[in-house]
């Protein structure tokens, strides 16, 4: 009996590698082999169709040096500090206006997520059209008598419009996280208090954050990632050149823009996208940290 | 199989971010310029943003080729316009690339470079007297020796203007600018007729308007760029006064020349380049521009107009070198560019198909004037776009004009940064 059950323990011993081989091989093919192959052209000179040599540090310090780097970590950054605080608080208000059962509330659900599925360049196009000199919003603020604004050809206004666009495509996606978390949030606990006397805005900020904080946290964290790693937003609003004098490139815009095409210098551009996961694996473990010391 | 939670962690923290790290990579390329042999054998021939409007030429392009010389196949891809070249370097870093690729000037470069492109000079040196001298001169490269692509259809166009944005601002409508002094002048006039509401031109000046302005682009070696010269800082000082003015859109700072023809499209500026496929935009897009649209030539100070030059090159390392030779020369031959230019607004680069009829007499309509004077003007036009400036000098010029414009910079430290940038790209290239 011992015997049998052994052997059988032994022809299972590989099937859940087995089961994990073919993720492990499309991870292995599509995340690990870019990543080695990129950690390592970042230490050569190699351009698209010219095989590169080993330059050591020469990229990282290239970088150093160069104005366009820091214009682009400049821009992530605010990109960051822009879009991260309003995807965390307005989506959850979002979630508790629509978390009402009330009749017609499936319709504003879905209007609100429908953002979330239209194609970014789409969505960007409108809002070009729409923030253009003479769109629409030109229009009314003239009508107003506030006059034009340059939404478009201003450096700030561009960065900030963008960062409107990314908000309010991203509303419905974590309208959607946030309704998850507060459907366990127990409704006692709102009882409880309100028969403390507690109103609708102390009841947010003592039973609804608390109860929902890690599921901010990991909005938190998740926006984050994505608003430093940003590209077609900005790409599609400033245009291929990153705005006026290129004020508005972004981090990802410049790797995309000196690694690709026939000229493009992939090891520059894998120096910058290593850069890039550094700094975005340092928000992550950031983020992540903060939600433990407030834990502990 | 246990796993923690803290290595758990890590790999999903790497499953999201490691994508971002991905990049391309680059081959090594060679291969003989021996062409000589039967023609036979399948090979694929690659263009550009053609198979939506005219896919029955290429079909039967394709079928004649296949009847001329049994025993070969060829397969035609398209690709979209958009990321062309993204597309072409991801082939020729695989080992991918199509025998014959519809290229321009400044996609050949690189690639003949790495070996890709089949020298010309060489293999299929006997067709040379067939086409434009200057045509089959647009694909030498500096550095090298020989001649890389066949040269294909040429383009060139008119300056379009509104007549009725000209009338407004108390212009004469059919008296359009002819110099660059006349087109500053009228611009800074409709700006301040129009309060600054309509501009006049919608695009910041570009390394082909530096070349129509008579600026030395690069040195007599090609070894490095020389467009911040007296000229080039004077033209630059031309586009801030417009740019101060309004004359120059706001907008004109991130345009792209899509967008600047939507602009004139929609009647917010007054002037915009384009070619004789306008003319049917114009008329099925905007009918009010449509009455009122002038058509002139381009301003220069060289006497030359810019043209562009699309050529097909073959590659270097295609195993049926003979059939790709064959047909690339197929397609470009006079028949066949006289064929195709009379199915879409474009102007054949053969010694003397632009002195057929059909590019000299005029039939009382807006497209044959249009098509009779871009003819007349190709014959001494010039393709001012050096073949070595690469889409990074592109957007390094144009942010640096921007800042001129901006007032962040003099003109002449403008265009002494964006030399400076410029010659270090080229540098990096291998030049």
């Amino acid at each position: 009996m011992r015997a049998s059950s052994v052997r059988v323990r032994r022809q299972l011993a590989g099937s859940p590698w087995l089961f994990a081989a073919p993720g492990l091989l499309v991870a292995g093919l599509f995340v690990l082999y870019p990543f080695v192959s990129t950690v390592v052209n970042a230490f050569t000179d190699r351009r698209t169709l010219v095989p590169g040599e080993f330059v050591g540090l020469a990229n990282f310090r290239e970088l150093l040096h160069d104005d366009m780097f820091w214009t682009g970590l400049r821009n992530s950054a605010l990109y960051v500090v822009g879009v991260v605080p309003a995807l965390v608080v307005l989506p959850l208000l979002l979630a508790l206006l629509v978390q009402k059962n009330i009749p017609g509330i499936t319709f504003f659900r879905s209007a609100f997520y429908t953002p979330v599925v239209a194609s970014i360049v789409v969505v960007g196009l409108i809002w070009v059209w729409l923030l253009d000199e003479r769109g629409l919003v030109n229009a009314m603020l003239e009508t107003v008598g506030v006059g034009r604004v340059g939404f478009l050809s201003d450096q700030w206004l561009l960065l900030v419009s963008a960062m409107t666009v990314t908000v309010w495509k991203g509303l419905g996606y974590y309208m959607i996280i946030y309704l998850a978390a507060l459907a366990n949030v127990p409704r006692e606990l709102h009882e409880a208090a309100a028969v403390d006397g507690a109103g609708a805005v102390r009841r947010f900020v003592t039973v609804t954050v608390p109860a929902v904080r890690s599921t901010m946290v990991l909005v938190g964290a998740l926006s984050s990632v994505a608003a430093f790693k940003v590209f077609s937003e900005v790409y599609l609003m400033a245009g291929p050149s990153g705005g006026p004098a290129g004020e508005d490139t972004t981090l990802v815009m410049l790797v995309q823009r000196t690694g690709t095409g026939l000229t493009g210098r992939v090891g520059y551009a894998s120096a910058l996208s290593l850069v890039v996961f550094v700094v975005t694996v340092a928000l992550m473990l950031l983020v992540l940290r903060a939600d433990r010391r407030e834990e502990s | 199989m246990r796993m923690s939670r803290r290595t758990f962690a890590a790999a999903a923290v790497a499953a999201v971010l490691l994508p971002l790290s991905a990049c391309g990579s680059g081959g090594d390329g060679g291969g003989s310029s021996d062409a000589s042999g039967k023609v036979e054998g399948d090979i694929t021939f690659q263009t550009w943003n053609l198979r939506a409007n005219f896919k029955p030429y290429f079909e039967g392009l394709v079928a004649e080729f296949e009847k001329k010389y049994p025993g070969t196949h060829v397969k035609w891809i398209d690709q979209p316009a958009e990321g062309y070249a993204d597309k072409i370097s991801a082939d020729a870093a695989g080992g991918t690339l199509p025998d014959v690729v519809n290229v321009s000037p400044d996609l050949v470069a690189p690639l003949a470079r790495a070996g890709l492109a089949l020298d010309l000079d060489k293999a299929a040196g006997r067709y040379k007297g067939e086409y434009l001298e200057g045509a089959w001169g647009a694909h030498r490269i500096p550095g090298t020796s020989g001649t890389y692509a066949f040269p294909w259809y040429l383009n060139t166009g008119p300056l379009f203007y509104n007549k009725s944005l000209f009338r407004k601002a108390g212009l004469d409508p059919d008296a359009p600018p002819k110099t660059y002094d006349q087109l500053i002048a009228d611009a800074l006039r409709i700006a301040e007729r129009t309060g600054g509401k309509v501009a006049t031109l919608a695009n910041v000046p570009t390394i082909e308007d530096f070349g129509r302005y008579g600026v030395p682009l690069m040195n007599r070696d090609g070894t490095g760029f020389a467009f911040n010269d007296p000229k080039g800082v004077e033209l630059l000082g031309k586009y801030k006064q417009l740019y101060d003015a309004k004359a120059l859109d706001p907008q004109a700072l991130t345009a792209t020349p899509e967008s600047s023809g939507k602009k004139f499209l929609t009647e917010a500026v007054a002037m915009n380049p384009g070619s004789a496929l306008d003319l049917g935009n114009f008329k099925k897009q905007a009918p009010n521009l449509y009455r009122n649209i002038g058509i002139t030539d381009q301003i220069t100070s060289t006497g030359h107009v810019n043209m562009y030059v699309m050529g097909v090159m073959v590659n270097a390392q295609s195993k049926r070198k003979p059939a790709a030779v064959a047909f690339a020369h197929f397609v470009t031959d006079a028949a066949h560019q006289m064929s195709f230019a009379k199915q879409v607004a474009i102007f054949p680069s053969t010694a003397g198909s632009l002195d057929d009829p059909y590019f000299t007499q005029q039939d009382g309509t807006d497209e044959t004037r249009v098509r009779v004077a871009a003819a007349k003007s190709l014959k001494n036009a010039v393709n001012y776009t050096p073949v070595l400036f690469s889409e990074q000098m592109k957007t390094a010029l144009r942010n640096e004009v921007a800042r001129a414009l901006q007032g962040k910079e003099s003109p002449q430290e403008a265009l002494d940064n964006a030399v400076k940038q410029c010659d270090t790209l080229l540098r990096q290239q291998g030049q």
